[in-house]
């Protein structure tokens, strides 16, 4: 399930010569106008780190112990090798630079690549460190990968061992991956799709102020999801001796568990309080002026944890059909 | 003094070489005979004597800079504190009202003298007492004769005394004048703002911590995040201050209240993240620059 890569056959692609002036004119008024692409041959478990001031981003992993960079409509750019693997001696540590000949608007030279469609291929064991301007992301079939973009939406596939991913204003999706996540978004909704541990005590974790929030098929036992003011929605097995905590301040969370889930429920909220499930209520606060708490257990009580608050909202607990 | 006496300008004159051949001899001839014109003659020259040769650089130059200031006023100072008052009074009036270039020297320390005078009172008015001048407070006990000035929150910077003693930041008991008052958190709910002793355990870590985020991204949000991201912004913040009024009220009326306790601290949480958020952001458009 995690980890799948597909082999991408190299595609040669000779850099295109000069373009005329004025035919590519978001990046002409820079001075950027080139198609390059470069590779090197590098370790197989690889750290390549970028960033990007312009261009959509994709990152593919290839059954190569190489690092190919494409870049179309945009500028020239140079690896520069950090660290060399003792055991193999490839380049283990890389970054890929601009060699930009112009200036940025803020008057500074950047090292950011910026170009139309920015295209990395790296070998499975990467690992990819990527900062973005507003920059839509596609990363798929690497092992671990670190992404900060000041905007703009970021989808992640197959990535075997790990997932950290900021975006300030943008949607992001994770699928089928695996390893410690943590998934931010200031403005924009957060999907995780059949995500788990890759080891002993990973952590899940998803942070919105103003989105929703949905996981299906989840398989982490340690999970933080919060979100200011959108709604959570959970569809996945509770891991028994699990600690989840769902919370939005503005919003509804509404969770779809297995019928023989069993976890002891804590809640708090503000709207109303439902559940499919036959509740063993523990303790019961419906008096209190602004919160309502409950304390309940699902089947056989364990030592499963649920946590779930949200201030002006309502819970619902479902079956799964 | 004889009736026939040289006047103190005309014995100025002879020393400057002022006079024509003919004065030269009678002022030459009635200083030989004359005890008294020839003591002043003698004053005279060491008035020149002690002055020219402070104003010999400055006259070649024939551009007054403030050296020639420190020199004359030098030159001046020692030599009242060689002479007698009146002696010094006297020779440098009349020495100086009676030729041009020291007549024009004197006005002009007159003026400095004035302006100086004017500066001094300007910045130490009579009306100007303790209240109304910075803070100064002993902050080491112990040891009550030393005092460090410490400028309050609520003075201006540019009220600063500039005659007052600087502020000594060498010292390493220096600390800033703390106000607990809770007007100097802005963004603190109002329920909050009540007393610093009506914060729950670990409450107020959190409320500085927003006062001083919220000061910090004051002025980055403005450029930072823009149109409909700001306005959802404003709206989560507006959605977290709610939750955090309404906890705390709640905490307030039930102290045993754990789930408003919890939602309460988790609500400070999350103001604190979208806040942090603003400055992060700055911080990562910066570093791609």
């Amino acid at each position: 399930m995690f980890g799948q890569m597909v082999y991408r056959p190299l595609v040669e692609r000779p850099a295109a010569p000069p373009a005329p002036v004025g035919m590519q004119p978001h990046s002409r008024a820079h001075g950027w106008d080139e198609t390059s692409e470069r590779s090197i041959k590098v370790d197989p478990n690889v750290n390549l780190s970028l960033c990007v001031g312009e261009g959509s981003l994709t990152v593919n992993g290839w059954n190569r112990n190489e690092v190919r960079i494409f870049v179309s409509k945009g500028s020239k750019f140079s690896f520069r090798v950090q660290m060399k693997s003792p055991k193999t001696g490839e380049p283990a540590l890389i970054l890929a630079v601009s060699e930009a000949e112009a200036k940025n608007k803020a008057g500074s030279w950047s090292e950011c690549l910026h170009g139309e469609e920015i295209e990395i291929d790296a070998p499975p064991g990467a690992v990819v460190n990527l900062k973005g301007q507003e920059t839509t992301t596609v990363v798929d079939g690497i092992r671990r990968v670190s992404i900060k973009n000041a905007g703009g939406d970021i989808s992640i596939r197959n990535v075997s061992a790990g997932v950290s991913a900021v975006t300030y204003n943008g949607d992001l999706t994770v699928e089928q991956s695996s390893g410690p996540m943590s998934l931010e978004t200031t403005r924009g909704n957060i999907l995780a799709f059949d995500v788990g541990p890759s080891e002993i005590g990973d952590l899940f974790k998803a942070k919105t102020s103003s989105g929703a929030i949905s996981v299906q098929k989840l398989q982490f036992r340690q999970t933080e999801i919060n979100s200011i003011s959108g709604t959570v929605v959970y569809n996945g097995e509770i891991q028994t001796g699990g600690s989840y905590s769902f919370g939005t301040s503005n919003g509804t969370i509404r969770l779809t568990l297995p019928l023989d889930s069993a976890c002891t429920i804590w809640a708090s909220y503000g709207g109303a309080f439902n559940s499919e499930f036959p509740l063993k209520i523990m303790t019961e606060d419906l008096k209190g002026g602004w919160v309502k708490s409950i304390t309940a257990s699902i089947g056989k009580a364990n030592n499963t944890m649920l946590r779930l608050t949200t201030n002006n909202g309502s819970i619902s607990i479902n079956k799964q059909q | 003094m004889r009736q026939d006496c040289l006047e103190i300008g005309t014995i100025q004159a002879f020393i400057d070489g002022e006079l024509g051949s003919k004065d030269v001899t009678r002022v030459s001839a009635h200083v030989a005979v004359c005890d008294s014109c020839a003591f002043m003659l003698g004053e005279a020259e060491d008035e020149s004597a002690v002055v020219f040769p402070a104003l010999e650089r400055e006259f070649n130059s024939l551009v007054p800079t403030q050296r020639l200031w420190n020199k004359i006023n030098d030159s001046l100072t020692e030599e009242r504190q060689s002479r007698p008052f009146w002696q010094k009074l006297w020779g440098t009036l009349s020495a100086g009202l009676l030729t041009p270039s020291m007549a024009a020297a004197a006005s002009l320390i007159i003026v400095v003298g004035v302006v100086a005078l004017a500066l001094i009172n300007r910045g130490l008015t009579p009306t100007q007492t303790a209240s109304t001048r910075p803070v100064v407070t002993s902050v080491s006990p112990s040891s009550s004769a030393s005092t460090d000035r410490v400028i309050s929150p609520t003075t201006p910077e540019s009220t600063i005394d500039p005659v007052a003693p600087p502020a000594r930041i060498e010292r390493a008991d220096y600390r800033p004048v703390v106000h607990r008052s809770p007007a100097t958190v802005s963004d603190v709910p109002a329920a909050a703002k009540d007393t610093s002793s009506a914060y729950m355990p670990g409450e107020e870590s959190y409320v500085r911590t927003i006062a001083s985020l919220s000061r910090t991204i004051a002025d980055q949000k403005d450029n930072t995040i823009r149109g409909s991201e700001r306005m959802s912004f404003e709206r989560d913040l507006a959605v977290v201050d709610d939750a955090i009024t309404k906890m705390r009220a709640e905490v307030r009326k039930n102290p045993r209240n754990e789930s408003a306790k919890q939602v309460l601290y988790s609500s400070y949480q999350n103001k604190i993240d979208l806040l942090n958020s603003v400055s992060q952001k700055e911080e990562l458009v910066a570093s791609l620059k």
